[in-house]
């Protein structure tokens, strides 16, 4: 959230904004609030509070710029400041550590027969949310960011305060994680991967 | 003579670099390098069997997410509760 206050909107046009460009996005809040969580209460929480801030600190948004992403920052911020404590989450993951483990050549996934597109269009819900939801909680988000709700990655690094050039590497070894959880489904359930053969 | 026509046809069988061609077709994907990155798409699905593999892999992991991960259900008086604790707060 901006410190600077650009104009003060006047009450029929804080409810407009509101209304008309912060509720539509209640669903993907929600969402994105209980991939954070894992708890139907908490979510609802963090998302209550989210919406609460937008309208205390509403003259600080820019209409015409991208309400999502600017709701979605917000949510992102309380998470971190008041749940990430209190949520049954394990404790907070080193987002430097975790970046420069997996900075590491040895951990990028080896070749994409181990894993193939025909396997993971058969899996259900539960296991691709599962394999989500398994990754640790940076990873876990710039995933929801991208694939479930589409920002783009200038939008995913004001969302987050990191550099694009981070976002895209994150992303990289997000995706490389989870396709590492997803060959462990594949291979459990008796889909056909590379290995067995 | 079909050999031939094969071999001409056929995409290269290694790539050289893995990693920084899936993390460029990724951002392709996200649609981040626009026309340009269509045009380097097209190449490399043309030419490099792992990149085509690896394409079509994420391509269906991005489907699956968006089709199986969006569809948590919001509590129902959830919009009302804010809306009457903006009320109060006004």
């Amino acid at each position: 959230m901006s410190e600077v206050q650009r104009r003060k909107y006047s009450q029929e046009e804080k409810n407009s904004i509101f209304d008309g460009e912060f509720m539509p996005h209640i669903d993907s809040m929600y969402n994105f609030a209980y991939r954070l969580t894992f708890d139907e209460d908490d979510a609802k929480d963090l998302v209550q509070d989210t919406y609460l801030k937008s309208y205390r600190f509403i003259n600080s948004f820019e209409q015409g710029t991208n309400a999502k992403a600017w709701l979605f920052r917000i949510l992102k911020n309380s998470f971190i400041n008041e749940y990430r404590k209190k949520s049954k989450q394990p404790a907070k993951v080193d987002y430097q550590e975790v970046e420069t483990y997996y900075n590491s050549d040895d951990v990028d996934f080896q070749g994409t027969t181990d894993l193939r597109a025909e396997s993971v269009k058969d899996m259900l819900g539960d296991e691709i949310s599962n394999a989500l939801n398994s990754l640790a909680v940076d990873f876990r988000t710039v995933i929801i960011l991208c694939d479930l709700e589409g920002f783009t990655y200038e939008e995913m690094a004001k969302i987050l305060d990191i550099p694009i050039g981070t976002v895209r590497s994150r992303l990289h070894r997000a995706r490389n994680l989870l396709k590492e959880k997803l060959k462990g489904y594949a291979q459990h359930m008796g889909y056909k991967t590379d290995e067995e053969e | 003579m079909d050999m031939n026509e094969e071999k001409s046809g056929a995409r290269k069988l290694r790539c050289d670099d893995t990693s920084k061609c899936f993390e460029l077709l990724e951002s392709i994907l996200d649609g981040e390098l626009g026309n340009p990155g269509k045009e380097v798409l097209k190449e490399k699905l043309a030419k490099c069997q792992p990149c085509f593999e690896h394409f079509h892999l994420e391509q269906a992991i991005r489907e699956v997410l968006k089709n199986k991960c969006t569809k948590q259900a919001v509590p129902q008086e959830l919009a009302k509760t804010i809306r009457e604790k903006i009320q109060e707060a006004k």
